[in-house]
């Protein structure tokens, strides 16, 4: 991953990004293997080549006008590249980076291999690997295409917004822990790709300190995830340690057994929604500041598009606030609703450790944000020409720590105030006691929001109650239900068939005798030296 | 001098916020033709409440004694940003509404914790409702916000009132119809009033806020209610300061001040009436309404922010 | 003299708020009676419209249709209305096939569509956008309240606020039309309302129902 992002030609870069995929597909089967797991593993490695493929064309498409994959020679040559060539270049790195960012509908991947990866991988790709993705396509649209006609930045809006709303709703409908976490991962690429996009378009209407706030936001978003991302999964895989479950259904009450965990897990949650005092505000309110400066343009369309994208990361973020309400309720608090957690022990000390700096760093970043935008500001500077410092980053970087101050001090004297307390039990409505039973379960809490988004889930609900014929007094009651991912299906239906058909043809050339093989290597040898000998 | 203000504004928003709650539940009674308790009662409940002891259920973790704490720090810090007698207030200058919004939804996200650690189902379902409402009601709340913040070039909420204090009071344009009702709307949904949240209620079938914060009692309680007091009060300020700010003061003389609060009490009392109206003649929607009830206050706030543009040709 | 002025002005310039208000109203009322009585709104709006034009283009025969307009739709349509529902009997609710959110998105589409559609005809012609836009808008809600609602009597309802919209753009483009046309016009309301009627009473008396989406059956 360090190759990918420290090469200054095009060769270092996709031969990191290469090593990156086959290492990481490694490390998802360190973990034992089953034929599900290779399963997801293959899909894994088949939309990473297929992004590959992607990157390594809109790579060779530079090299007729830059003669060199040194990444100086290509952003000299872009400029005079024709307009075609761009676009084209453009699209293949947006769909090529997109795959691997995991950008709905490329994201396939993502909920399939987290699950199964280590919860360390997982941290790491999630963390790390996506990033190198967003690094990628920040590299081809700002430093080498210089930015784009304006429908470029609409273009990777959109896919920012629907996969941030699908990526949150799909994460709300889980209760996998981890493949929750990684459909969040799928949401916050979608608000790095707001901001992205927003710069973008920002770029085509020549408003480059607007440009450079939007790209600040989405650099800063970016670097965010990146650390509460790698919380959630450090925090996770210090549940699945103590428990031997991710599910949320088998949790609960968790806080009292491991406090350190849940603290962290707390700050990390609060970060991810977007709260004050922690870092993840930080980004979004500059994502948003720059939505709103949309209404500066002169150009009707982004007038009105910008401002209203306002309202979508509003929605992403509410709909992320209870889908976290929910992670950290019914994993943490509350009665345990299984064994396993009501005896789970506390992490190890290194690992407590390395939680707690990240969960420092998360509220170094959210009260004090002044020390990481100036580093950005500068970077952004680089990226956009002619762009100054945007009044928006210094502006939040005052307010935040006297809000902090306000909250902290209000809250503190609140705090004091209190004084007698009793321990007295819950009370169960005249029951004898309360069980775990009669809390609500994740599935209980997301009910309301999957019923209102019901037609994005297009669930599939069976209940059966047994004896059949007494319908009013079950004595057990089955209910299942399931989220249909039609239009997962009908996209990539008419992908694999061809892919499968064409594999069908291929077979006949496969014949099993050795002497064919031969040959083809033979015909290949001759071709080539043919088509060297005409070209020349 | 202007700090000290700004600190009695944000005084007159966090210590006037039972009253508020006191003169509905009265005028609410007189429409219902009922005596109704005095318009001081929740004074005296509050002063009940952190007199008595916290009861704690002994499975809760430290979550439990903490969320009414960030609640009300959060809350409090709102009640700074929204100017009531002239147009700036202590965190509203460089603040804005974005800022406003989270730390709302700061609260409320520790309060729906809160609500789930204590290990009842009625938490669990006040906190899920709640998740449900909140989410949906934020795109309006910032959409509306946005709109009016579009139109006069200012992100910051002085910034905003100053700019429609210079405006003429006749001067009526779409953006501001549409956003304030969508405005209304939400603030009815943000703070659990009646349409979409019974404040009243105990019934499990219908509560909301109640369910969530059941498991509370003592000074927690008293922490909780009083920041929803808040809650609704600096909405309702915030409103009259967005769409109704003609009359404040523009020098800090004292008669200006004194003839601006006393305006602004009057304002926020007719505020009040019509909330209390509106909460007598209506039914409490069904659940499931409630999404359909904050969609049109997203589509009438979109429509606001199309509007800025189209009025600007 | 000059209040009157000022006052006309105002309705010309910012009345078409109030118009799109009504319209937003219209697509989430949820019973008869209050889309009448939004019907009845929007009528009165419109007549303020007439007045106000044609004091400014100093038309005396405006006030007299200015007159009719009041009588005839803000008054005796709804009245007449009133007394259907009554009769009819029938549940009082619109029975509406998209739901309110819907609703209300798809009506900000329309207003948003209207002004994108007069943008460029209101650049060449003097007339004013907001207005114009407004019986734009006013014609596609009419049109869309006549495709989602399954009750009949909304259906006339729809018809009438599309002629609103379409008797709107004829007052913002020709400045007020001859009194003749315009006698003709309320003519052809009330022909066409008592024909409607007519037919409602007949179909609710065929099949004790309204709902239109119900005679499928009368598919051969």
């Amino acid at each position: 991953m360090i190759v990918v992002v420290t090469a200054s030609t095009g060769f270092a870069f996709l031969v990191g990004w290469e090593l990156m995929t086959l290492v990481s597909a490694g490390l998802i089967l360190m973990e034992g293997d089953s034929t599900e797991r290779r399963h997801n593993v293959f899909i894994y490695l088949m939309m990473m080549h297929a992004g590959a493929a992607a990157v390594v064309a809109s790579f060779f498409l530079f090299l007729p006008y830059s003669h060199s994959l040194d990444f100086a020679s290509i952003r000299t040559a872009s400029a005079s590249m024709p307009a075609g060539i761009r676009t084209l270049i453009f699209l293949l790195a947006f769909v090529g980076f997109g795959t691997k960012a995991g950008i709905i509908p490329l994201h396939l991947w993502l909920p399939r291999a987290h699950p199964i990866a280590p919860s360390p991988v997982s941290a790491l790709m999630s963390g790390v690997m996506l990033k190198t993705a967003v690094y990628g396509f920040v590299r081809f649209a700002f430093d080498f295409l210089g930015g784009g006609p304006s429908w470029s930045g609409y273009v990777v809006l959109l896919a920012g917004a629907v996969s941030g709303l699908l990526g949150v709703l799909y994460a709300i409908a889980e209760h996998d822990l981890k493949r929750l976490l990684a459909y969040h991962s799928v949401e916050n690429i979608g608000i790095i790709y707001l901001g992205l996009g927003t710069s973008l378009v920002f770029l085509a209407h020549q408003a480059p300190v607007l440009a450079a706030l939007a790209l600040i936001a989405a650099l800063l978003h970016t670097f965010n995830h990146a650390l509460f991302k790698s919380l959630l999964f450090l925090g996770a895989g210090a549940i699945s340690n103590a428990t031997h479950t991710v599910d949320l259904e088998e949790l609960g009450g968790l806080q009292r057994r491991m406090p350190v965990t849940g603290a962290t897990f707390l700050i990390a949650c609060c970060s991810i929604v977007g709260l004050p005092l922690f870092n993840g505000f930080i980004s979004e309110w500059l994502t948003f500041r720059s939505f709103l400066a949309g209404s500066l343009l002169t150009n009707t369309k982004a007038q009105i598009v910008l401002p209203l994208m306002v309202g979508v990361l509003a929605l992403i973020g509410g709909l992320a606030a209870a889908c976290f309400v929910k992670v950290f309720g019914v994993a943490f608090l509350g009665r345990p609703h299984s064994k396993e957690a009501e005896h789970a022990e506390e992490a190890p000390l290194a690992m407590r450790a390395g939680m707690g700096l990240l969960a420092a760093a998360c509220l170094w970043i959210g009260i004090l944000p002044g020390f990481f935008l100036r580093p950005l500001a500068s970077l952004a500077q680089v990226l956009v020409p002619g762009a100054g410092v945007p009044e928006e980053t210094l502006s939040i970087a005052r307010i935040i720590p006297w809000v902090a101050v306000f909250v902290l001090g209000v809250g503190g004297a609140a705090a004091l105030l209190k004084h007698r307390r009793k321990m007295v039990r819950t009370w169960a409505c005249g029951l004898p006691e309360l069980s775990s039973r009669m809390q609500y379960t994740s599935t209980a809490f997301s009910k309301p929001i999957r019923f209102v988004f019901s037609t994005v889930y297009k669930p599939d609900r069976k209940v059966e109650s047994l004896p059949a014929d007494q319908p009013y007094f079950p004595a057990t009651i089955s209910y299942r239900s399931v989220r249909t991912t039609s239009y997962e299906k009908a996209l990539y239906r008419p992908f694999v068939d061809l892919i499968l058909s064409a594999a069908h043809q291929l077979r006949r050339m496969q014949t099993g005798n050795i002497q064919v093989y031969l040959l083809y290597i033979f015909l290949t040898l001759v071709s080539l030296l043919m088509f060297l000998r005409f070209q020349g | 001098m202007i700090t000290a203000i700004n600190f009695f504004q944000a005084l007159i928003i966090i210590l006037g916020a039972p009253l508020v709650r006191g003169i509905i539940a009265q005028f609410k009674a007189r429409l219902q033709r009922r005596q109704g308790a005095s318009i001081w009662r929740p004074y005296a409940d509050l002063a009940k409440l952190f007199r008595k002891e916290d009861i704690v259920p002994p499975t809760a973790s430290w979550v439990f004694r903490f969320a009414p704490i960030v609640l009300f720090g959060a809350t409090v810090s709102v009640a700074a940003f929204v100017p009531v007698v002239q147009p700036s207030a202590l965190l509203a200058s460089r603040g804005d509404f974005f800022l406003l919004v989270y730390l709302l939804a700061l609260g409320r996200f520790f309060l729906s914790l809160g609500a789930l650690d204590g290990g009842s189902a009625f938490g669990g379902m006040g906190a899920s409702r709640e998740a449900l409402v909140s989410s949906l009601a934020e795109a309006p709340f910032l959409l509306g916000l946005a709109a009016v913040a579009i139109l006069a070039a200012h992100a910051d909420i002085a910034g905003i009132v100053v700019w429609t204090l210079r405006q003429n009071v006749f001067n009526i344009s779409g953006v501001h119809i549409l956003a304030f009702i969508s405005l209304a709307m939400v603030t009815v949904a943000e703070t659990g009033r009646m349409p979409v949240d019974n404040p009243t209620t105990h019934l499990e079938l219908t509560m909301i806020h109640e369910g969530m914060v059941l498991e509370y009692s003592g000074p927690s309680l008293a922490l909780i209610e009083w920041a929803s007091a808040v809650k609704l009060h600096a909405m309702l300020a915030l409103l009259i300061a967005l769409f109704d700010p003609w009359g404040m003061a523009s020098s800090l003389s004292g008669l200006g001040i004194g003839a601006a609060l006393l305006l602004y009490c009057a304002k926020a009392a007719l505020f009040v009436i019509v909330l209390a109206v509106i909460e007598s003649g209506m039914a409490k929607l069904r659940m499931y309404l409630v999404p359909d009830f904050l969609g049109v206050a997203s589509a009438l706030s979109a429509l606001a922010v199309i509007f800025t543009v189209l009025a600007k040709r | 003299m000059g209040l009157v002025e000022i006052a006309t002005g105002k309705v010309l310039s910012s009345f078409s708020v109030f118009l799109f208000l009504t319209i937003l109203l219209l697509v989430v009322a949820r019973r008869i009676s209050t889309a009448i009585l939004l019907f009845s709104a929007q009528s009165a709006i419109i007549t303020a419209e007439v007045l106000a034009t044609g004091f400014r283009e100093r038309l005396a025969e405006a006030y007299v249709v200015g007159a009719l307009v009041f009588l005839i739709k803000v008054v005796l349509i709804p009245r007449a209305f009133f007394r259907l529902v009554d009769r009819l009997k029938t549940p009082r609710d619109v029975k509406a096939s998209t739901t309110p959110t819907q609703s209300v998105f798809i009506a900000a589409a329309m207003i948003y569509l209207s002004y994108a559609a007069v943008h460029s005809y209101g650049q060449s012609v003097r007339v004013p956008e907001d207005a114009l836009a407004a019986a734009v808008a006013l014609i596609l809600t009419g049109a869309f309240l006549m495709v989602s609602r399954n009750k009949a009597l909304m259906q006339m309802l729809g018809l009438l606020v599309l002629e609103n919209g379409i008797y709107l753009a004829a007052l913002t483009t020709t400045y007020g039309m001859p009194l003749v046309i315009e006698i003709g016009i309320f003519f052809d309301i009330l022909i066409g309302l008592l024909l409607m009627g007519i037919f409602t009473f007949r179909i609710r008396d065929t099949f004790d129902h309204l709902d239109v989406s119900k005679l499928r059956r009368l598919r051969g």
